[in-house]
């Protein structure tokens, strides 16, 4: 009887898949264009979007923060759209845009009404082939970026751990800074930097377009070729990034932040490229960590041994490497090497002995309720697919890599956190209030 | 024959597709308008006064429950967090289940299941959500509230205000509220230690059996259910949650103040400002202007077309966005136009907000605007009808405020039919630039001093939790260690070394400055160890001279010479050259002043004090008080443009202030050790 109900759940998990496809088409243009399309018409919703391999890791190291000031140049206007148009033309159609960027790539999208598919190609395709960069937009933004790092960064609580971590983690490859860059950095940034920069990195060859939601297949591959066809290719990006060395010693930091009266603790353990299984794996161990009340840090720091106010783990995946990092904040007079010393008796335990059955199975229900989650908006849909084929290069990711979570073991789990997380392979930083430097 | 038509067809196309060759420079105009079709949610209510409303959607196998518990808020005083504290609380075990055994199946099952003071949440896959909305029907009817938990809670929630202390945002939010509504409106209270401390476990059990009940509540499902089933699982979970009596409350009505003010409060770690216009409105979702409000927000602050993100973001670079709100209410609702902008820009920023709401209110907005703002509400509309999420959220509305069943049948409607004459009374209505409380949170020591010179209104001060205080401190204190003398050795060392300003016997500077189309020249002679000549000329005559040797001297101006005596020759005997700094060694060190947003050391010598700016060294400015006629009267130099000559850096620009005019010295010329002889001290 037992095994009739497993096997039942197994079919209804089958199914439950299946029926959430994300069914796609994709092609290349002639200039080396990737085009992916998804039809969903069951709302008049239209996404029109374009990734660009290009984030803050393809920086001199003297000009960060180039690749997301370059994002806010590109709504500056070009030849057909006027300076200051740009919001104007998607507002007043009935659609909202935006842009973002990260060290890896930089996203541009705009959601229409989808009587406006044809507009939100030509808004894309006019960034791409007729941007008009000159000095008073660069003059502007400048500002405008200063204001956002302040706002996002220098007057937030704790928002500078992960510019202090990633400064330890890497030594070498450009992730040792922050996608914000430096102030002084974009200072110096002449206009013909700007305008190489663009040459360089927004190439349709360079560029993922996806169109998703309410459309006529037929229709939007005839806009396509009209809009974007007509794009000459750029050259090919050379990418070569130096590799880190291993961390060897536990490296021991402080960081200081005026905007805080609890300090923290964090363990950074850097990871391979989130394209591997190792990095899915780490996920998986994050989710046994800290997601819900049930989970081993929040229930043990948290609510048993009440030693902190939270306590938690993020895996910062991203293209070349990872950041496996490990935080608490203290309650009350806990010490921040007591935290630390709780938590590696955790990892600890991963490392010795395999994971429950129990917890494993809870691991697998959290992942499969994330994968069902994870395309329930059409915006959502045309990121996912435009990230698995800029970043992982393989587009059916959206579907298949619940798979990859699925085909992970305990032992796999063991393994891992073996492999990565090991007290010599890491940085300690203790993040303090700027009053007790 | 098929084939034939087929091919016909695909030439048709072509010959359609040459046709309707597209000018790819123009600006695409859109396709007919997409049809949409309102979803009828499904609708019933229980016996105990809960509402419950369910739509059903089975694109994706998962479904969620969101209960709100739609009591009207309650002012709690000297227990200000106690509801709040209530809500943390909820869900740590029940009756039936312990804390870890409910923590463990829901996560177990991969779903979320949250509560709060005025609600709970749950979702999950399809195959779970009865066992998961059964999770949250006990933890809604049969919560358990230890003392344990309880003294956690108390513990966490002091560290986290404690966590506050620092956070900008916070504190501005909180302040704002507290003056906005009033320290005796539920809106206005806030938590603080005192208030945590005043709090009891039997508190909280008593405000979970007073006000955690299904009178004014209403559930929420959406997702891929079967509403027959649903209904009936609804009914079993929820039938036995049993009403309440709510205790009747008045709320105090929130005024504004009788003509708009500033309230500043002082944050030493902000690095920008958080500025709010603030005014308390009355407007609720469904009033006969409600749209035309709508529509004269979008206009003035709604997103990145509207005028203050144009204006204050997109042409002035002050902010990284600036934005108004027009939050309707039933009790108090609040009209709010913010922008967080760097230390230096404070008062143009608070300049310009208030400017843009004075012109919404004075000038009628243009055709065009009207028409965008209304485009973006439809396409809203259109793009959001559809999900289930919204359809919900509809039904929500309209039961919530009483709205009539057609009411968003009708939404679109009624937002085309606003006119410019709408907008603007909405916005006179509304947007009170006259009667506003302007909320100003920042590094009092880098803002106030431009905010005080620009603001037409009183400025006020309140402390981190709304106290009216006095202005702050404006000086910072000086480091153990600095003194006057190690300011002007580090001036020294900013400029060259000590070594190279030591070798400097003798300067000659000659500058230039406009003054009503006039060219002046001023010719500067300096010499050890303390001769000093300063001749201004223009036009081909000298206006002014002032001469000394070393033990006497003279001025001339305007053909009349007097010769130094008294205190001016004493002052003239101390001076050194060429470099006078050296004699500020026997100054006194102030205080630490900002300029211009970076911080300097400020000297008082004699009758002058002198700035160094603490990071560069450099010196960038020296006010001089002097008595005239009228009294005392100050007179500021600024010293910029530092240029190496002789590997000494000399500022190449000087400013100088003197009643209305302002003068502006650019060097033409500096020589150093030559081109000076004692003939020109004579």
């Amino acid at each position: 009887m037992k095994k009739t109900i497993l096997t039942l759940t197994a079919v209804a998990t089958f199914f439950s898949a299946k029926a959430q496809q994300v069914a796609f088409e994709e092609y290349d243009l002639n200039n080396g264009m990737h085009v992916i399309l998804h039809k969903d018409n069951s709302a008049p919703v239209v996404v029109t979007s374009v990734m660009y391999h290009v984030g803050a890791k393809d920086e001199q190291p003297d000009r960060t923060g180039m690749a997301h000031f370059f994002e806010h140049l590109l709504f500056e206007g070009t030849k057909n759209i006027k300076k200051g148009d740009w919001f104007k033309i998607v507002s007043s159609n009935g659609g909202r845009n935006n842009a973002n960027t990260t060290d890896d790539r930089t996203y541009y999208y705009e959601i229409f009404p989808s009587n406006n598919l044809e507009l939100g190609l030509w808004m894309e395709s006019e960034r791409l082939l007729h941007p008009i960069i000159k000095q008073d937009g660069v003059d502007t933004q400048n500002e405008v970026v200063k204001e956002e790092k302040r706002l996002r960064v220098d007057n937030q609580p704790y928002s500078r751990f992960l510019e202090n971590v990633k400064k330890h983690m890497f030594k070498k490859h450009p992730y040792k800074g922050t996608t914000i860059g430096k102030m002084e950095h974009l200072d110096a940034a002449t206009l013909d930097e700007f305008l190489a920069f663009n040459k360089k990195f927004y190439t349709p060859n360079n560029a993922t377009l996806v169109v998703a939601g309410d459309i006529d297949v037929k229709e939007a591959k005839k806009l396509i070729q009209d809009y974007f066809g007509r794009i000459p290719k750029g050259e090919e990006v050379a990418r070569n990034f130096p590799k880190e060395d291993p961390i060897t010693q536990q490296i021991e930091a402080k960081a200081y932040d005026p905007n805080i009266q609890i300090p923290a603790i964090m363990q950074a353990y850097r990871t391979p490229s989130m394209k591997t299984k190792d990095s899915r794996v780490l996920d998986m161990i994050s989710s046994y960590l800290s997601t819900g009340r049930s989970s081993v840090l929040y229930k043990k720091l948290v609510d048993d041994k009440k030693m902190a106010l939270q306590a938690g783990a993020i895996n910062l995946s991203q293209e070349d490497y990872g950041t496996y990092i490990l935080y608490a904040l203290p309650l009350g007079k806990v010490s921040l090497a007591d935290l630390t010393k709780e938590i590696d008796a955790e990892i600890v335990k991963l490392q010795n002995d395999l994971i429950s059955e129990k917890d494993y199975q809870k691991l697998q229900n959290q992942f499969e309720n994330r994968f069902v989650n994870s395309n329930s908006s059409v915006e959502g849909i045309a990121n996912s697919l435009a990230r698995y084929n800029v970043l992982y290069g393989d587009t059916n990711l959206i579907n298949t890599e619940i798979d990859i979570f699925r085909s992970i073991t305990r032992e796999d789990i063991r393994e891992v956190a073996r492999k990565y997380l090991n007290p010599n392979q890491r940085l300690v930083m203790e993040y303090l209030p700027e009053a007790k430097k | 024959m098929k084939t034939k038509i087929l091919s016909f067809v695909a030439i048709l196309a072509m010959v359609f597709a040459v046709n309707a060759q597209r000018d790819l420079n123009q600006q695409p105009t859109p396709g007919p308008a997409p049809k949409i079709k309102l979803g009828k949610p499904e609708k019933f209510k229980l016996p105990n006064g809960l509402q419950v409303i369910m739509v059903e959607n089975h694109k994706l196998p998962r479904a969620s429950a969101s209960l709100t518990i739609d009591n009207k808020p309650v002012f709690e005083g000297d227990k200000a967090g106690l509801s709040s504290m209530m809500g943390s609380l909820l869900g740590n075990g029940t009756t039936s289940v312990s804390k870890d055994d409910f923590n463990e199946k829901i996560d177990y099952l991969g779903a979320n299941v949250n509560f709060f003071q005025s609600g709970a949440f749950a979702s999950s896959l399809k195959r779970y959500f009865p066992e998961i909305l059964g999770l949250m029907a006990d933890g809604v009817k049969n919560s358990v509230f230890s003392q344990e938990e309880f003294d956690k809670e108390v513990e966490r929630t002091l560290e986290g205000l404690k966590n506050n202390e620092k956070n900008v945002t916070a504190i501005a939010r909180r302040v704002e509220d507290y003056l906005t509504y009033g320290k005796n409106h539920p809106f206005g209270e806030f938590t603080t230690p005192e208030s945590v401390k005043n709090i009891t476990l039997e508190d909280v059990k008593n405000n979970y059996n007073t006000y955690y009940r299904p009178n004014n509540a209403y559930l929420v499902i959406v997702g891929d259910i079967n509403p027959k089933e649903t209904k009936k699982l609804v009914t079993e979970l929820f039938g036995d949650w049993k009403k309440g009596t709510i205790p009747a409350y008045t709320m105090p009505k929130a005024t504004n103040p009788e003509t708009t003010e500033i309230n500043f409060i002082d944050m030493p770690n902000a690095v920008q400002s958080e500025i709010a216009v603030v005014n308390n409105i009355d407007l609720t979702l469904g009033d006969n202007d409600y749209y035309a409000a709508l529509l004269a927000n979008n206009i003035l602050g709604g997103g990145g077309t509207a005028r203050l993100f144009m204006n204050l973001r997109e042409d002035k670079g002050y902010t990284y966005g600036s934005y108004s709100r027009l939050s309707q209410s039933r009790y108090a609702g609040t009209f709010r136009a913010t922008a967080s902008v760097r230390n230096m820009v404070t008062d143009s920023a608070m300049v310009e907000l208030q400017k843009e709401i004075n012109k919404i209110r004075y000038q009628k907005v243009s055709e065009e605007e009207l028409k965008n703002a209304k485009a973006k509400y439809v396409g809203d509309f259109v793009m959001d009808v559809q999900k289930p999420r919204t359809v919900a959220n509809f039904a929500l509305n309209i039961a919530r405020y009483n709205l009539p069943n057609d009411f968003y049948e009708k939404y679109l409607e009624n937002i085309n039919a606003v006119t410019l004459d709408d907008v603007q009374n909405a916005a006179i209505k509304y947007f009170r630039g006259d009667k506003a409380r302007v909320f100003i949170t920042g590094k009092g020591i880098e803002v106030l001093k431009n905010l005080e010179k620009t603001s037409d209104y009183a400025i006020k001060y309140f402390d981190k939790e709304g106290n009216a205080t006095t202005k702050p401190e404006m000086s910072l204190p000086i480091p153990a260690g600095v003194t006057a003398s190690t300011v002007v050795d580090n001036y020294f060392e900013a400029i060259g070394g000590k070594d190279k300003v030591a070798a400097v016997k003798s300067v000659m500077i000659v500058s230039n400055a406009q003054v009503q189309g006039i060219e002046l020249t001023l010719t500067s002679k300096q010499a050890s160890p303390n001769k000093t000549s300063v001749v201004v000329s223009g036009m081909g005559q000298t206006f002014s001279k002032q001469v000394f040797d070393g033990s006497k001297g003279y001025s001339e101006a305007q053909g009349r010479r007097k010769e130094l005596e008294g205190k001016d020759l004493e002052d003239a005997q101390a001076r050194k050259s060429p470099f006078e700094d050296e004699a500020y060694k026997a100054g006194e060190l102030v205080r630490i002043e900002p300029i211009d947003g970076n911080n300097a050391y400020v000297i008082k010598y004699k009758d002058t004090e002198i700035f160094y700016d603490v990071k560069s060294g450099l010196k960038v400015k020296a006010v001089t008080t002097a008595k005239g006629p009228q009294g005392e009267v100050k007179v500021p130099r600024t010293f910029s443009d530092y240029k190496e000559v002789n590997g000494v850096k000399f500022p190449h620009k000087t400013g100088v202030k003197q009643g209305p005019m302002d003068l502006n010295f650019e060097v033409k010329e500096i020589k150093v050790n030559e081109g000076v002889t004692d003939a020109d001290f004579q």
